[in-house]
């Protein structure tokens, strides 16, 4: 037998050969990922919103770090690890749009974890919806994003209105007739004006007096309204804005010589930057947080809240903040819808529509809270069960101080020095 | 009545503030012809420079003042030639140009500034910070009041400047007729970068008395040029002396629609105001405007 080598023989094989690997090649390729669980995290990670956005992507990866040391999520007894992928929005919606259009179209997610601003989520929500990839986001709080009733997406923290308007509700009912009357200010654009909004039915509903109700642009000089409310002196002076707007505030009222008895806030009073700004000025000033680490919450994969601190903090060296926490519980949701829904990934559209619905009937405790959306009404598809704690800061730390279940100090009626 | 008291010193002293924000603008305009969109890039400049100087190395904003006109002086004075070479170009339309390069000027500004500043509002702590001075019912914050006398101090040396030196006097003349100034034997060129100096470093000191009474972060700086517009055209751009009349009447104005009909309203009756000032009198409140 002749073992004669035959150049055409050689090269018929070798085009064979090459044929069947590059044919092959695909096939083991979803073989080999077949196991995975793609995620997609649409968020800021450059331009104004950056600090935010990358708030949100500790979140997101502290769920999926944990999540991945357990083996992944564990759906029908078999445990899938979890992928993640990232797009960023750079602060702008157009490119969040884009952002998440390149997620699902070239990196194949079968699931979106969603943007830090509402304005960037309102963006994303058709692309979510075209390509029916379900979203949970884990950052947006302006009620204008659950307007539209979006059918795949979902939101974690309760939209601004329903969170002021608690607070100030539980604020009232912890200062009983120590407070009659209330002034609400707030900056006039969509998440400030909302906050604010929220403040207002709050002060309503809780049978306080509410002497005064104003909006005023962005980038106004306070000092008319400072003096307005040194005029008529309310119990509670609360502000709707960002953290600008408070470090102006507090500093044009202290060069007017007022000091309101309890002035409440929302976000971004809590941050370490905003105690840092305004010094010891900050001593006494009321904030809203939907989740504290005080909060008596568990789950399994993170444990207490206390828990999920400490975990957060060591991983990333600092302690979370709510939009953190609420991004890691997005983690729990998929996870239990996924388990519910009972199918191994890769999902096709159909069962992204399938999961869809998972989420939607989700109801769970976790470390952040409960966690339910609500299916009708203005705020669909948000999570409206979390009930808001009161925080006061007492000397540079953040203290719950209402409702009853979540305090871990007494709330301090009225302020030191208040006019 | 002690409102209506509080609602004029308010507006005097916001007025203050405007005033020191335009006026360097106002003579660029006057002298360059150049609408630069960069205003509110040096006042937030100003603005971080005393944060680091107060925060760094403990000088407070009434010192760091004089250290920030000096530092904005020379590098205003470095950017000048650019200005004017562009300001000058042969291609059509250079006074578009130059409000283009500006606008540039004004992004590689803000995209510095959340490099090196993040995000977040920094507050400029003074030994005036908080200080007032009471006159019976009526609070008058003594950080506003400085702004205000700087604002005069501001306006005084710069008419000082104009009118009794040689420099001002080609300065001037530059204002009338660069082409004239020229043959007279003024160096056009180098009077050119030297206003944008001038203009640089009272504007970026404008800047450390703003970020004082307020505080600053990378977006202020599209609110201060907007502002600049709002007094620079009541004034009548180029006039100088028009800007002492206008930032007080729309200081006057913002406070009291702010204290009587609505802080909501300000910016419409104000944006109002200007629109009616450029229809019946386009050379501005004292007529003076180019």
């Amino acid at each position: 037998m002749s073992h004669k080598f035959s150049r055409r023989k050689f090269l018929r094989n070798s085009l064979l050969g090459t044929g069947a690997m590059t044919l092959g090649f695909p096939a083991l390729k979803v073989n080999a990922e077949e196991h995975k669980i793609r995620v997609g995290v649409v968020t800021s990670l450059s331009g104004a919103n950056r600090f935010g956005g990358n708030l949100t992507r500790r979140g997101y990866d502290l769920w999926a770090e944990e999540i991945n040391k357990l083996g992944g999520i564990e759906i029908e007894g078999k445990r899938y690890p979890v992928e993640m992928f990232y797009g960023d929005a750079q602060s702008r919606p157009a490119s969040g749009a884009d952002a998440a259009e390149r997620l699902i179209i070239q990196d194949e997610v079968d699931v979106l974890f969603g943007p830090y601003t509402s304005g960037v989520t309102l963006a994303v929500q058709p692309i979510s919806q075209k390509y029916r990839v379900p979203m949970i986001s884990g950052s947006a709080e302006s009620p204008n994003v659950w307007l539209a009733k979006p059918a795949f997406n979902f939101g974690m923290i309760p939209a601004v209105d329903l969170t002021t308007d608690k607070s100030m509700v539980v604020l009232a009912e912890n200062l009983g007739d120590r407070a009659k009357t209330a002034s609400v200010i707030g900056v006039d654009e969509p998440f400030s004006k909302e906050t604010a909004e929220g403040f207002r039915k709050g002060v309503e509903e809780s049978g306080l007096d509410l002497l005064s109700y104003e909006l005023f642009p962005a980038g106004s000089d306070l000092s008319a309204i400072v003096s307005k409310l040194k005029s008529s002196n309310p119990d509670i002076v609360a502000v709707g804005g960002h953290e600008d707007v408070f470090i102006n505030f507090v500093n044009t009222a202290k060069a007017l010589n007022y000091k309101p008895k309890a002035l409440i806030m929302h976000y971004g009073v809590t941050s370490a930057a905003f105690i840092k700004e305004t010094g010891s000025e900050s001593n006494g000033i009321l904030g809203v947080s939907v989740w504290t680490e005080g909060l008596p919450y568990k789950d399994e994969l993170f444990g207490t809240a206390s828990d999920y601190s400490d975990l957060s903090f060591s991983r990333w060296g600092t302690r979370p903040d709510y939009t953190e926490a609420a991004c890691s519980a997005s983690g729990l949701v998929l996870q239990d819808a996924a388990r519910r829904l009972g199918k191994a990934p890769p999902w096709d559209q159909g069962t992204r529509a399938e999961l869809a619905k998972a989420i939607e009937d989700t109801d769970i405790e976790t470390f952040y809270g409960p966690v339910g959306f609500a299916k009708e009404g203005s705020h669909f598809h948000n999570n409206t069960k979390p009930v808001p704690a009161v925080v006061q800061i007492k000397s540079g730390d953040v203290v719950p101080v209402a409702p009853e279940n979540a305090s871990k100090g007494e709330l301090v009626y009225p302020i030191p020095g208040s006019t | 009545m002690d409102l209506f008291l509080q609602t004029l010193v308010n507006g005097i002293l916001i007025g203050g503030i405007l005033i020191c924000l335009t006026i360097g603008f106002q003579l660029t305009f006057g002298v360059l012809h150049v609408i630069d969109f960069a205003v509110g890039g040096w006042t937030m400049l100003g603005g971080y420079t005393a944060y680091w100087l107060v925060t760094l190395a403990g000088i407070d904003p009434f010192i760091s003042i004089f250290l920030v006109f000096a530092l904005f002086l020379l590098i205003g004075r470095g950017l000048g030639p650019l200005i004017y070479h562009v300001r000058t170009s042969r291609y059509a339309r250079p006074d578009l140009m130059a409000l283009a390069f500006t606008f540039g000027i004004f992004l590689f500004m803000r995209g510095g500034a959340l490099w090196l500043w993040s995000y977040n509002s920094r507050s400029v702590d003074s030994v005036l910070s908080g200080q007032f001075l009471s006159l019976g019912p009526i609070t008058i914050p003594l950080m506003r009041l400085s702004a205000f006398l700087m604002a005069l101090l501001f306006s005084l040396g710069l008419f000082i400047l104009l009118y009794r030196s040689r420099f001002g006097m080609a300065v001037r003349a530059l204002a009338q007729n660069h082409d004239h100034a020229g043959l007279m034997g003024v160096d056009v060129k180098r009077v050119s970068a030297w206003v944008y100096g001038i203009y640089t470093a009272l504007t970026a000191s404008a800047g450390v008395l703003i970020a004082t009474i307020y505080s600053v972060n990378p977006s202020v700086g599209v609110r201060y040029t907007l502002f600049a517009f709002f007094v620079a055209v009541l004034a009548g751009l180029g006039s100088v002396g028009g800007v002492l009349v206008a930032g007080l009447a729309l200081g006057l104005l913002e406070a009291y629609v702010a204290t009587y009909i609505g802080a909501r309203y300000s910016l419409l009756i104000v944006f109002g105001t200007l629109y009616l000032t450029l229809l019946v009198a386009p050379k501005g409140v004292l007529g003076r405007g180019i």
